[in-house]
């Protein structure tokens, strides 16, 4: 069973093809910034792309996403990542921190396909990601925050 | 002497000639009276050929039988109006469980009926099938049917004229309908949902039969 991750081919062995990518990625590549909210795909914690799409990594099997290019939040890069990231640190978003590695997945995903997101389709993307500190309404004014950053510097 | 000899005098060579099977259809047809006649015959052929060409109904119903169609309806709107049809038929937002509670995650249609970006179908639903490990359900092509395909607060009456009517369906024709039912994979994940949902109680065999039988027997609506 191999996996790509981070742009990295891992030969997992004979691990249970059925394992979530969740459990891979932090039991056996050690990628512990993904984390665990739920197992059932409600929270967003788990968020993670594959192939370039914010996915729920409780919820795919290592099978599934074989061949496939999973990104964790140990490697998201590019433009959009770097206004989010910007922007969550100037705002100082986070509060424990727990779920914020599947925040900005999904605020990274969203930022992608819109530029200038209103606050309607910051809801509609955002309203799966849960945050038991509360931190929604700092999320939001970072998405804001980081689509004017994205829109003042075009891409060269 | 050529059978087909007009006449009762032996022709000439030069007449026979004339009276080879080519020409003597082209002498046939220039009578007004036989040129007529095969022309209203040609064009009453080729108007039946177009009205079943156009009437897929002429193709696939076989009588009109008002309480044959809406026994077999009965039976048919049986599963369309289960949880596992009915929740994803909604106008906006798709429905879960067995009781229709909003869906958790909030999840909204999108442009595509495949949700948003940052939170698509396939953000949680495998095209792989249902992921046991989450409970979650999946199947091939996860997305909800167009708007036009929501049954939310339509009667039975209302419902069946509403799958019926191609602008609503998807340009289906009824023997369109009967294929979506038998084939579709999203259909098919209805009688394997997964986790503890319940599965339609009806084998699917069985409702195609009530489809087909419903649609052979006039594809009628209660009112």
């Amino acid at each position: 069973m191999k996996l790509t991750v981070n742009g990295q081919e891992h030969d997992l062995g004979g691990i249970d093809p059925d394992m979530p990518v969740l459990w891979v990625l932090r039991d056996k590549l050690n990628l512990t910034g993904t984390k665990y909210g739920c197992g059932r795909a409600q929270c967003g914690a788990c968020t993670v792309h594959v192939n370039g799409e914010a996915i729920r990594s409780c919820s795919v099997s290592a099978r599934h996403a074989a061949g496939k290019k999973i990104v964790t939040i140990e490697a998201v890069s590019g433009r959009v990542a770097d206004a989010v990231r910007s922007a969550w640190q100037r705002l100082d978003v986070v509060q424990c921190g727990y779920c914020q590695s599947g925040q900005i997945m999904t605020a990274i995903s969203l930022l992608s396909s819109i530029r200038k997101p209103t606050d309607a389709d910051i809801d509609a993307a955002m309203d799966g990601n849960i945050c038991r500190c509360g931190t929604y309404g700092r999320i939001r004014k970072a998405i804001h925050e980081a689509a004017r950053s994205l829109a003042e510097r075009p891409p060269s | 002497m050529i059978p087909w000899a007009h006449g009762r005098r032996a022709l000439s060579p030069a007449e026979e000639r004339d009276t080879a099977p080519a020409m003597c259809f082209c002498r046939t047809m220039r009578s007004p009276v036989v040129g007529a006649s095969i022309g209203t015959g040609l064009a009453l052929l080729i108007s039946v050929i177009a009205a079943m060409l156009w009437s897929r109904e002429a193709i696939t119903q076989q009588s009109s039988d008002p309480e044959v169609s809406l026994a077999a309806w009965d039976r048919v709107v049986t599963v369309l109006q289960h949880p596992r049809c009915s929740n994803c038929h909604q106008p906006s937002e798709p429905l879960q469980g067995e009781s229709g509670r909003r869906h958790s995650p909030r999840v909204i249609r999108g442009r595509d009926n495949q949700g948003v970006p940052g939170m698509r179908c396939g953000s949680c639903h495998s095209a792989q099938g249902n992921n046991e490990a989450s409970r979650v359900p999946g199947a091939t092509d996860w997305k909800m049917p167009p708007r036009s395909m929501s049954w939310a607060r339509l009667s039975i009456g209302q419902l069946c004229r509403s799958l019926k009517d191609p602008a609503k369906n998807g340009r289906r024709s009824l023997k369109g309908i009967v294929k979506h039912m038998q084939d579709d994979s999203l259909v098919h994940w209805s009688w394997d949902p997964g986790g503890t949902r319940e599965s339609v109680p009806m084998p699917h065999h069985v409702f195609v039969e009530f489809v087909e039988e419903w649609v052979r027997s006039g594809a009628h609506c209660p009112s």
